[in-house]
Order: C-alpha cells, then structure tokens, then sequence
C-alpha cells in the first residue's frame, strides 16, 4: 500500500487523577499520497486531538494515554522514540494553525522564522541559499514585494498575509503530509476563501496529502475529495465528497448538514446536543480507494 | 535608530523633571524634621552666637524657597556644599564613596540576571517536574529573607563556620592599589595587580551573593510565570509542530517574547538593590555609600543628605532609561511604534 497516512483503531484517553476520560474510541482513518481528506465535526468531538497524535505530540503528554497504529510512510508513529517521531515533524509533515497571525512568533522577522524552518531539512544551507528559497517560497503563495516581507514581523502584516506565509512555510520542506487545523478559521470569510483556494492550488501542485480538519461544511466540500465525520471519538461516516453531499446517510451526518445556515432565512437550525440515533453504526460510501 | 533616540531624548527629559522633583522633596523634608543642624554640628557647647553665624553661613535663616535657589544655583556648579560631618566637599565624599556601592550592586545584579533568568527557563521548560518545583522552592526562599539577613546568614556559614571568604571589607590590607576608578576590581586590573584582584574578588563575592539572593528568586519566578503564559501561544505548539528540540524552544522561541514584561521589573529589582546595598554593607563593613549616608541623616548633615539622595535617585534613573532601551530594542512592536509616532 502506498497510504501517507494509515491510523488503525486509534483511542486516546486522558487520565487525571481521579478518572479517565475517554476521547477517541477507536478511529480508522487511511490518506493516500496526495489526496485531500477532510476530518469533520463539531467542537470536542476529537478532531484536534488527532492531528496532534499525527504529529506525534500527544504522546509526549503525560496524562494521555495513546492506543492503536498510526502508520506514516510505514511507520508506526505511536512506537516511534521522541527523537524519531521530532525529526519527522516539520520536514515529512507539517501543520497550519487556525490563527495564522498569533502562530507565527512576535519578536522574530518573519525571515528569521523561515530560515528555521528550511533548517530543520537541511541544517548546513547556505544564507544565500536560504534567501533564494523564501523569497521564491513567497512568490509562489503571491506575496507581493517578497524581501520587503521577509524583513518584517508578523504583526506588520496582515492576517491573508501571514497565513499565505504559513501556508509557504508549511510547504517549504516538501512534507508528504500536511495537517491543516481549521485553517484561517481567525480571518474574514473572503480572505479565508482566498487562502483556501491557493492552498488547494499549492498542494495539488506539490502532490502533498492534506488532513483537513474543520467544522465548515461548505469550506470541506469545496476542498476535499474524501471525507470521514467524527461525533465524539467514533468515525460515523465517510466517503467521497460528491457522494458523502449527495447522500449523508448517518442521522449525524443529517444533522450537520440540516444545521448549516440557509440564506433563505427560516432562522437557524438547531442540532440536539445528543441523540440516540447519533450512536447508529457507521456508514461508509463507495469503495475506499 | 532615530525611533530609539527620540525614546532616549524624552526619557531623558522626564528623568530632568523627577530628578527637580525629588530635589525638591527631600530639600523640604531635610529642613521640616525636627533639630537644628547647625546646634547638632557644633556640639552641646557652642555658644548662642556660634550657632547663629553658623546658621547665617548656611543661609538657614532665610526663607525655603530662598534657600532652594541658592542651591540649585550652587548646584549648577557642581558645587554639593560641605559636609559638616567629613568637613569636605559633599562632591568629594560621594565620588570616594560611591564607586565600592556601584561595583558592589552592579556584580550583585549581574548575578541575579546571569542565574535568575536561566533558573526561570529550566523551570519554565521543566514545568510541573521535579526542576520546576526545586527552583520554586529556592525562589521562594531566597524571596523570603531581605538581602541584610542573607548577609548575616552567609557570613556565619561561608566566613565564620566554614572560613572561604572574609569576612568584612574590600581588599586585604596589605595592597597598595592606586585609586583611577574608584571600582577596586577595574583598578586592580589596570594596575596589572593579579594578586590584589583575586583579594578584591574574593571579598566582593559573599555581599554581592547575599545582596543578590532575593533578586535571584524574584527573576526566576518572574521569568518561570511570564514563560509558562508564552508555553501556552500557538507558536509555542506551532514551533513543536516544526520539531524545534524543546530546550531551544524554551531558550529562544519562549524566552525572548517572554523576557520584555520580565525586564521592567528586573530593572525595578536591581535599582533597589541600591537601597538594600546600606544595610548589606553594614553587615560586611564595606566602605560604601551606605555608612556614609546613615551618618549624614544621624548628624542631620542637609548638604551631604541631599548630595547621597540625588545621587542615589539619578542611578534609578539611569537604570530605568537603559531598561526602556533594552525593551525597545527587544520589542519589535515598540520599536517600530516609536518610529511612527515620531
């Protein structure tokens, strides 16, 4: 198989003190090399937490307790050591964060903040080099007068800005795998959709596999070809995009759908905080690739 | 740069006008407490008319606000008035004494600076582990206790029981250094003298470590607190996303965004120490501004009064002006501010 990313009956809990608190119950999720996958649900319902298993940070917390493979080119990031699982970040993966303009650091340039990043591929690259590479990263996302940004700090810069600068840092290095954490969900809809829209553009150029995490069903339509729906801890429903719309089959999935905003005004829907028929099996559309 | 001219220009000008204002302070409340200076000065003896020439001579007769004039124009020369208390110029005594106060406080805050803040990273770094808890139980106990008591307890332990250090003084008594600064460490080296050097260190050492102890434990908690905040900014997670190794995280991504609200208050810190310095060095008999100035106040001495509160009021002053600079240029958000602003 050439699966990028390959999460097999993966369970996260936490434990405190006094209890353990479940989170992800058991979560089968596969992206192949340069496909676009959306991860879909409400807030709390494991989304975040398993992009951060993905990148291997979790694990490094001590209340968490990770179960299952989580198989990345192969190997299995949940057995992997600190080290290895730190070396795989930032050069085979990479993550976008939903604020782009507070993730990026206040009292470095946002020069000096992509020379680190294009370090951690290649700790030896010349100054020259690496000037040649950012300002070239930075045209490729668009950015008007490139040296000008490159001397500037992230608050001298406007929130579209900083996040095409996110999205070409998280590029630079060539990762196979791209997280993006509700991306832009911090800037206004239009520069959202921008940003989107070139982030599509730049990782199907780059053939890199994107988790594309996110609340907004409209945005995930637009950008992924498959789709998984989380409810708290359990994938209730997957499939291609087009057929998942089409025909959402899980009472969840219905829910979701039924609760995005119509403009035709019949005020706003309401999804029930729980319900019974949200626990029904999971539905899978089609044939997995 | 311009920007951080302009800062310096307008510190500077605020600076003038506190410097007018405390002048003014401590000139009226030298001259409201009670007792006579002159009667003090000359003794339980001296007759009527010997206090009253004396008390002409130092224009105490006449009104405050004449006698201010007449010191701020004294003033303007450079001319402190005389000390009834070393019957020399006030300008002399503070430029003996001053210089063992400075160097004692200057090593005394690069100490506090040099192991504070990288005790404050460990913590931050380590947070909730064994590290953290052991540099904030010595903060703690290092806060707890002024500097004088410190001194006390560093003197039983390192000079008395255990007799590493001297225990009281500047230099061994058998050196001749010839006085250029007045700081006996730069001295030493200047005049090529190792062995005087290694005195004159070896005496500083336990009244700069006591002086410093508590600073140590305000900057490590201060640095530790603001840095846990900065731990928890997406570019925190954002650097661990990129696999940045932790421990340059802490010393670089974290610290740096974290160390410009911890830099006021460590600038407040070591400008106190001025103030704590009196009564440390009443501990270790060291020959500083301190014993100076508490036998001035005692003999009611107004010149030599004025003189140790203007200058101790300036040093604040000037530490406070380079902490402003050090922030802007930490700060890229205030630095480019100030530009446009100007």
């Amino acid at each position: 198989m050439s699966s990028v990313l390959n999460i097999n009956n993966l369970t996260l809990s936490f434990k405190t003190l006094m209890q353990r608190v479940d989170v992800l119950h058991g979560i089968d999720l596969r992206i192949e090399a340069g496909e676009k996958v959306a991860l879909v649900g409400e807030s709390g319902s494991g989304k975040s937490v398993t992009a951060r298993i993905i990148l291997g940070l979790l694990q490094e917390t001590r209340s968490a307790v990770v179960h299952g493979s989580v198989l990345f080119d192969g190997k299995d990031i949940n057995t992997l050591t600190r080290k290895e699982r730190a070396a795989l970040r930032g050069t085979a993966m990479s993550m976008i964060f939903q604020d782009p303009s507070s993730s990026l650091n206040p009292v470095f340039t946002i020069g000096h903040q992509f020379t680190e990043v294009l370090k951690r591929r290649e700790a030896k690259i010349s100054q020259a080099d690496c000037k040649k590479r950012c300002l070239k990263a930075l045209i490729e996302v668009a950015i008007p007068e490139p040296a000008r940004v490159l001397s500037s700090y992230p608050f001298q810069l406007s929130g579209g800005m900083n996040q095409r600068v996110m999205i070409a840092m998280a590029l630079a290095n060539q990762p196979s795998l791209l997280l993006a954490d509700e991306p832009g969900t911090a800037l206004d809809v239009s520069v959202q959709a921008q940003t989107l829209k070139l982030m599509h553009k730049m990782v199907t150029n780059h053939n890199t596999a994107v988790l594309f995490i996110s609340h907004n069903l409209g945005v995930v339509r637009e950008f992924a070809d498959r789709v998984y729906v989380i409810y708290r801890g359990n994938i209730v429903e997957d499939g291609p995009t087009a057929a998942l719309f089409a025909n959402p089959t899980h009472p969840y999935t219905r829910a979701l759908m039924a609760a995005v905003p119509r403009i035709t005004g019949t005020g706003l829907p309401q999804v029930p905080e729980f319900s019974d028929e949200f626990l029904a099996p999971r539905v899978s559309h089609g044939v997995n690739p | 740069m311009a920007s951080v001219i302009g800062l310096l220009f307008r510190r500077l000008l605020i600076s003038f006008i506190v410097l007018i204002g405390v002048s003014m302070l401590i000139f009226a409340i030298a001259r409201v407490i009670p007792g006579d200076p002159a009667r003090i000065a000359l003794g339980p003896n001296a007759k009527a008319e010997q206090i009253e020439q004396l008390r002409a001579e130092m224009h105490l007769d006449e009104s405050l606000p004449v006698q201010y004039a007449q010191f701020l124009s004294d003033l303007s020369r450079g001319d402190l008035g005389t000390s009834l208390y070393t019957n020399r110029p006030v300008t002399t005594d503070i430029v003996q004494f001053l210089p063992a106060t400075l160097e004692l406080v200057f090593l005394a805050g690069l100490i506090m600076v040099l192991v504070g803040l990288p005790l404050g990273i460990l913590a931050a770094r380590y947070q909730g582990r064994w590290p953290d808890h052991l540099v904030r139980i010595l903060a703690l106990l290092t806060v707890s206790a002024p500097g004088f008591v410190w001194a006390v307890i560093l003197m039983l332990l390192f000079a008395f029981y255990l007799p590493l250090f001297p225990i009281a003084g500047r230099i061994a008594d058998i050196h001749e250094v010839q006085r250029i600064t007045g700081f006996l460490i730069i001295d030493t080296l200047l005049a090529g003298n190792v062995a005087a050097f290694g005195s004159a260190i070896h005496h500083i050492i336990l009244p700069a470590v006591a002086l410093s102890l508590s600073g140590i434990g305000q900057a490590a908690r201060l640095t530790r607190a603001n840095m846990v905040e900065t731990y928890k900014k997406p570019y925190i997670e954002m650097a661990h996303a990129y696999g940045f190794f932790p421990n340059r995280i802490a010393r670089s991504y974290a610290f740096k965004p974290s160390l410009i609200p911890s830099l006021t208050i460590i600038g407040l810190d070591f400008a106190a120490m001025l103030g704590n310095a009196f009564l440390v060095e009443a501990v270790f008999a060291w020959p500083g501004l301190s014993r100076y100035g508490v036998a001035v106040i005692l003999r009611k001495d107004l010149n030599a009064i004025m003189g140790t509160v203007l200058i101790i009021a300036l040093t604040f002053l000037i530490v406070n002006i380079i902490v402003d600079l050090l922030i802007a240029f930490l700060n890229p958000r205030i630095r480019y501010s100030t530009r446009e602003a100007s």
